[in-house]
């Protein structure tokens, strides 16, 4: 049946797929469905080609799930064990839901790079189609070695991957929906809970204390959207909500975020006005906003204004923490931390920045960071670990100088090794425009004889050609029985290409009377590997014999 | 470069300059020549400051009898910073080129705490400082008064200069304000008790004091050594303090009387309107008091203050606030109206009587500005349309003049969107104000904006509450978050902390790439104060005609005041005012000729000419007739087109020769004649 390392995480009995019984196995990294009776599976995917999994409404005579996958193919198993049916499918739907993302991250990944390579690269987007579409290897031959290379090549590209920030947006995406009967549904993906929580981290906290001790996972978001939190136009009134302190510790936190001020003094409203007038002189402006008799109306567009602010800011604040982090240990600047006072005159560089016509001024320097440092010789010397070291005096440098103009002085030729002046002449003779070893300085006349629709043909069919010689040659020495199943895949890969490509490609650059030479090179390489994948068969089969 | 302007040598601090830069400085040097005001009009961005001070210094320095000192009022504290920043490069280019140490001495005021180098303000050559030390006469009599007659004033940013004079010579009066003199007063009356019993004879001293009267002032002022102050009205410097509120206790006793009647008149249970005669008729009916003593009560009040030493005067702000409002309203029997309203509008319910003494004149506060100072120069980059300035502030300029901005590629592009896609007429005017369709059509306006804009958005509103209110109908409407979709929101609110918060935020989205959009109001902190310079603000919209409220009271009554005085129509200022706060909003995106940016004007009215007329000539040249009526859809499709041309590479070849000049291109006589193009004389 399945391979003795698998581990079996969860089997329900009784589950019907295409009307047929059968058992429902949940293993650490496929699901799979054999029929009854059968040992061996009907079905089986991946949890990385899961893309997600859909349930039946509560209250639906059938209970099901369906499996939707990355490919857009669906498979909907139909729980039918009377009594228990909704109580397996809540199992199965559990597991998965804590299974699937583990292997979605990794799949997404894999996907996303393979995406961004042809993308950012045309010359491998073209080997692509030529190879992959037109099915001369496969899609997974082709990426064998390259995303293993990037991988391995790469590592700090991949270990310091940006972190990935929150759509200011993911509120919206769960706008409900009205199901028909009078009530609502949102939908909530593991993102958008992601989103709510990084930018929200009270309703974190929130889920962390009740969930799922007090409340389920699904009562907990159900009086999420029911909340006055959720909908930033509702006042706060109700006190027994759970997210009535969130709101609170929210305007705590908007407030602190006030307090603290800004750091850039050019957008200090504050500090803008040289002087306002003294209370009771000037034009009175209309009626201030902040009476506090304002209507209920008035106080909660406020409120939703004051939202807006704090979401796009914690929005913005989730984005942006780990460059926060990141800087923060990298100010390793030769000032010591006590030095904060001597900050550069923020407001200073500000308006220089503001004042300045880049323009006028004569030449554009490159701009420069001054450095600004308390402790310049710690600076200079920074921390240096005490050790004794190799250094050259001075003294040695002289006299080494003193010894290479010495040898200079002395120096003479030795006559009796140089060419004569025969062989010397017919050198210069082969190496000027025209000689012997020149000649191919003429085929730069290649480049206009030949139009250049067919110079890309023939570049694509070089790069096409090179990589499955690169796969070819990589299969040796064939040591594995793997590697000689590839290289006889691959010496038919070649042929196949030689079939397909170059030979319509030679017939048509005879048709339109270009030299065949141009393929020479090309057919050269094939019989280079097709005579040493023979010479490896002969060898193979006397071995064999 | 060095350049000749007219025969006046002029060190101008960069190896290039602007052809409106050059003509700029040639109209101020006419000015100065002539020994008058001004009135220029430039674009931001195109080096206004530096031209200013290039010349003005020049001048100084070549004929030192004729101008002996800069005073240069700007309106923020960024601004004032600004501009020192600027002269202290002027200052080391001339150090650097001439070769002699600096003997220019430059002094900036930029907050009440140092307002104690009365003397050095004397000696400088240079003055920065914000418009209240010049335009404030509570402020002016400490700090300018002495400043020399022969001085250059410069009014930076000035768009707003009227408003500033107004707000100087108005006053308000709650029950607070009561409550507070009547402690005041009641300190005042136990202190001269307490210096009674202990040092009579200050008392003494301070009575023979009044009896010779404020001649000292008076003489000070004959011979031009002062800035008139405009509380101090001139006849009272020739009369002796009346004989009534001559003893401290007396005035003291007069204080609490006047106060009396003050608090009499705030029980009121609807609105009062009359004028500072009929209020002084009334006064004299129900208390005796007479005018005369009034007119004296600002000074008899110093008087006193000094004579009881005390120190800290912000204790007696109420009382000072009082005595000021008597002197005020016994010396102007025109240019100020006084409101009583024993509620606001909005909260009929809820007594809170206020009593407005308001001005409507700007130029009682500027008239001893333009009196004492030889020129005086007006400038900002939205001062359209030019002739309005010196008529609401009562002068003669002799030159008047709007500079356009020379541009190598187009970097603005105003769009007038006066239609949705359904046709529906966009909008901010009263009768549509509230209906969804258009409102609906601006938040598709936004959307369709925030999907094609890259980096930051700025759209203004006509007020805080409109903002408030279609804030929530695009929330109810879901149209916020799709907007979410594309740059994450920041509002302006009410609170000042707040808004710096919003806007820091908003600059950081805009700096890592997400992008974002600030809705914020006409007239605002953020409108009149907050530059968007490069992707800080790729384009602007102005929701609406910002018109100021007009159902104020005291806003009629300065109509009012203005068409009798000055036969301005109530419509022309009030479009004149909209106008420019419109202009000043969509100004905030362009700072340069680097810069770039789209200004949609999303309300069918601007297309009417008295609307775009009255627009600054560096916007409205730039209008075309295809751009008058647009749809959201059509405006869309302009600004992705500007948007994809201003994304080309722009280099300083490109401007060289056209919008920017060595000093031998300024010197071809080609040139010449064209910049003398630039300036548009009115």
């Amino acid at each position: 049946m399945a391979s003795l390392s698998e581990e079996v995480l969860l089997v329900v009995k009784k589950v019907r797929q295409r009307k047929q019984d059968g058992t429902l196995y949940l293993m650490a990294e496929r699901i799979a469905w054999g029929p009854e009776g059968k040992d061996r599976f009907s079905v089986s995917h991946l949890y990385a080609d899961i893309r997600c999994q859909k349930i039946s409404p509560d209250g639906k005579a059938k209970i099901q799930l369906q499996l939707v996958l990355h490919t857009g193919d669906s498979t909907t198993f139909h729980f039918s064990n009377d009594s228990t049916a909704l109580k397996d499918r809540e199992a199965a739907k559990e597991l998965l839901q804590q299974l699937l993302p583990k292997f979605k991250k990794k799949a997404n990944k894999e996907l996303e790079e393979k995406n961004r390579m042809l993308q950012e690269d045309p010359v491998l987007f073209q080997l692509y189609k030529d190879l992959v579409v037109s099915q001369v290897i496969s899609a997974d031959e082709f990426w064998a070695n390259r995303l293993g290379d990037t991988n391995h090549a790469d590592p700090s590209l991949s270990n310091n991957k940006q972190e990935v920030g929150i759509s200011g947006a993911f509120l919206a995406d769960i706008r409900p929906q009205t199901d028909g009967c009078n009530g609502l549904r949102y939908n909530l993906t593991a993102d958008i809970i992601e989103s709510i929580f990084r930018t929200y981290p009270t309703v974190k906290q929130k889920y962390c204390e009740n969930v799922p001790h007090n409340l389920t996972e699904k009562e907990f978001w159900t009086r999420f959207f029911q909340s006055h939190y959720f909908h930033r136009d509702r006042i706060n009134t109700g006190t027994q909500d759970i997210f009535s302190e969130c709101a609170k510790q929210d305007e705590k936190g908007l407030k602190s975020m006030v307090v603290q001020g800004v750091k850039n003094p050019l957008v200090d409203l504050l500090s803008l006005e040289d002087k306002t007038l003294d209370e009771g002189y000037g034009v009175c402006t209309t009626a201030s906003t902040s009476n506090p008799n304002r209507t209920v109306k008035d106080s909660s567009n406020s409120a939703i204004i004051k939202r807006f602010n704090h979401h796009s800011a914690m929005v913005l604040a989730a984005g942006s923490i780990e460059l926060a982090q990141s800087s923060e240990t990298s100010s390793t600047d030769g000032n010591s931390r006590d030095s904060d006072f001597f900050q550069p005159p923020v407001k200073k560089v500000r308006l220089q920045e503001t004042m300045e016509y880049e323009d006028l001024q004569g030449e554009n320097r490159p701009k420069t960071v001054a450095l600004n440092l308390k402790k310049s010789d710690r600076y200079a010397h920074g921390p240096v670990p005490l050790q004794s070291q190799h250094y050259t005096t001075s003294q040695e440098i002289i006299n080494s100088v003193n010894n290479i103009r010495d040898e200079m002085l002395n120096y003479k030729p030795n006559l009796s090794q140089v060419l004569s002046n025969t062989t010397a002449s017919s050198a210069i003779a082969a190496l000027s425009s025209g000689g012997v070893l020149m000649k191919a300085a003429t085929q730069q006349a290649i480049n206009q004889m030949v139009p250049s629709e067919v110079q890309g043909e023939l570049k694509h069919l070089y790069a096409a050609a090179g990589e499955l010689l690169r796969h070819f040659w990589t299969c040796f020495p064939v040591n594995t029985p793997f590697l000689e199943e590839k290289v006889l895949k691959m010496k038919s890969n070649l042929e196949r290409f030689q079939m397909t490509k170059l030979c319509p490609f030679q017939e048509k650059i005879q048709r339109q009377y270009l030299s065949t030479n141009l393929t020479g090179h090309l057919e050269e390489m094939l019989q280079a590997a097709y005579s040493k994948f023979h010479v490896w068969q002969t060898r193979r089969m006397l071995r064999k014999t | 470069m060095k350049l000749n302007i007219e025969g006046l040598l002029v060190y101008f601090p960069y190896d290039y300059i602007y052809p409106e830069q050059y003509s700029y400085m040639l109209e101020l040097k006419r000015t100065l020549d002539a020994r008058g005001h001004g009135v220029l009009e430039m674009p931001s961005g195109t080096g206004k400051t530096i031209s200013l001070l290039s010349l003005i210094v020049a001048y100084q320095k070549a004929s030192p009898l004729e101008v002996t000192k800069l005073i240069y009022c700007s309106r923020t504290v960024p601004e004032i910073e600004k501009v020192v920043e600027e002269l202290r490069k002027l200052m080391e280019y001339y150090s650097k080129q001439t070769g002699e140490s600096n003997n220019f001495m430059a002094l900036a005021l930029s907050s009440r705490k140092n307002l104690c180098i009365h003397p050095e303000l004397l000696h400088a050559n240079i003055v920065v400082y914000s418009y209240h030390y010049l335009l404030d006469p509570k402020i002016a009599d400490l700090v300018s008064k002495e400043l020399a007659k022969k001085s250059v004033v410069v009014f930076d940013e000035a768009h707003n200069i009227d408003n500033v004079c107004i707000d100087s010579m108005s006053v308000n009066i709650t029950r607070r304000t009561l409550d507070r003199c009547q402690g005041n007063v009641d300190t005042l009356h136990n202190a001269i008790q307490k210096i009674k019993e202990t040092d009579a004879e200050k008392l003494k001293m301070e009575y023979r004091r009044l009896v010779e009267g404020l001649k000292e002032a008076n003489v000070a002022r004959e011979t031009d050594v002062y800035l008139a102050n405009p509380v101090l009205p001139d006849e009272i410097l020739k009369e002796a303090v009346p004989g009534t509120i001559r003893t401290a206790e007396h005035f003291v006793g007069f204080l609490k009387r006047f106060l009396e009647y003050l608090k009499s008149r705030l029980r009121v249970h609807h609105v009062v309107q009359e004028s500072t005669p009929q209020f002084l008729k009334d006064i004299f009916d129900k208390v005796c008091i007479d005018r005369k003593p009034l007119r004296f009560c600002s000074e008899r009040l110093q008087s006193l203050l000094r004579t009881l030493e005390i120190a800290d005067i912000a204790d007696f702000s109420a009382v000072t606030l009082i005595s000021n409002f008597a002197t005020l309203v016994s010396t102007y029997s025109q240019g100020f109206t006084i409101i009583i309203e024993p509620f606001e509008d909005r909260t009929p319910t809820i007594a809170n009587p206020v009593l407005h003494f308001s001005c409507m004149d700007p130029s009682i506060a500027i008239k001893p500005v333009f009196q004492r100072f030889q020129s005086v120069i007006i400038t900002s980059g939205t001062l359209s349309p030019l002739d309005i300035y010196p008529r609401i502030l009562d002068f003669r300029p002799v030159t008047m003049a709007s500079f356009t901005m020379t541009l190598a590629r187009t970097c603005l592009c105003p769009l007038i969107v006066g239609r949705g896609n359904d046709q529906v007429a966009l909008s901010s005017k009263f009768e549509t104000r509230e209906d969804f369709a258009v409102i609906r059509n601006y938040g598709n306006l936004l959307l369709e904006m925030s999907a094609i804009v890259p980096d930051g958005i700025v759209a203004f509103f006509t007020s805080y509450v409109y903002m408030e209110n279609i804030v929530a109908s695009w929330y109810e409407q879901g149209i916020l978050e799709n907007i979410q979709r594309n740059k994450l929101i920041f509002i302006e609110t009410p609170d000042a902390a707040e808004t710096s918060m919003a806007l820091e935020k908003y600059q950081e989205a805009c700096e890592n790439g997400r992008g974002a959009i600030l809705l914020s109001v006409a007239r605002g902190k953020v409108s009149e104060g907050i530059d968007f310079v490069h992707h800080f603000g790729r384009a602007v919209i102005m929701f609406g005609v910002p018109y100021v409220y007009t159902q104020s009271r005291i806003l009629k009554a300065r109509l009012e005041y203005l068409r009798d005085q000055f036969q301005i129509r109530e419509n022309d200022f009030l479009t004149f005012d909209a106008m420019r706060h419109a202009a000043q909003c969509v100004g905030r995106v362009i700072r340069g000729k680097t810069d770039y940016g789209i200004m949609i004007f999303a309300d069918k009215r601007y297309a009417r000419a008295d609307k775009r007329g009255k627009l600054p000539r560096w916007i409205q040249e730039h209008i075309n007739d295809g751009s008058l009526n647009l749809t959201v859809d059509e405006t869309v499709q302009l600004s992705k087109h500007f948007l994809r041309q201003m994304a080309q590479p722009f280099r300083q070849e490109d401007q060289l020769g056209l919008s920017l000049l060595t000093l031998e291109q300024l010197e071809s006589e080609e040139m010449l004649k064209k910049i003398s193009q630039i300036a548009h004389q009115t």
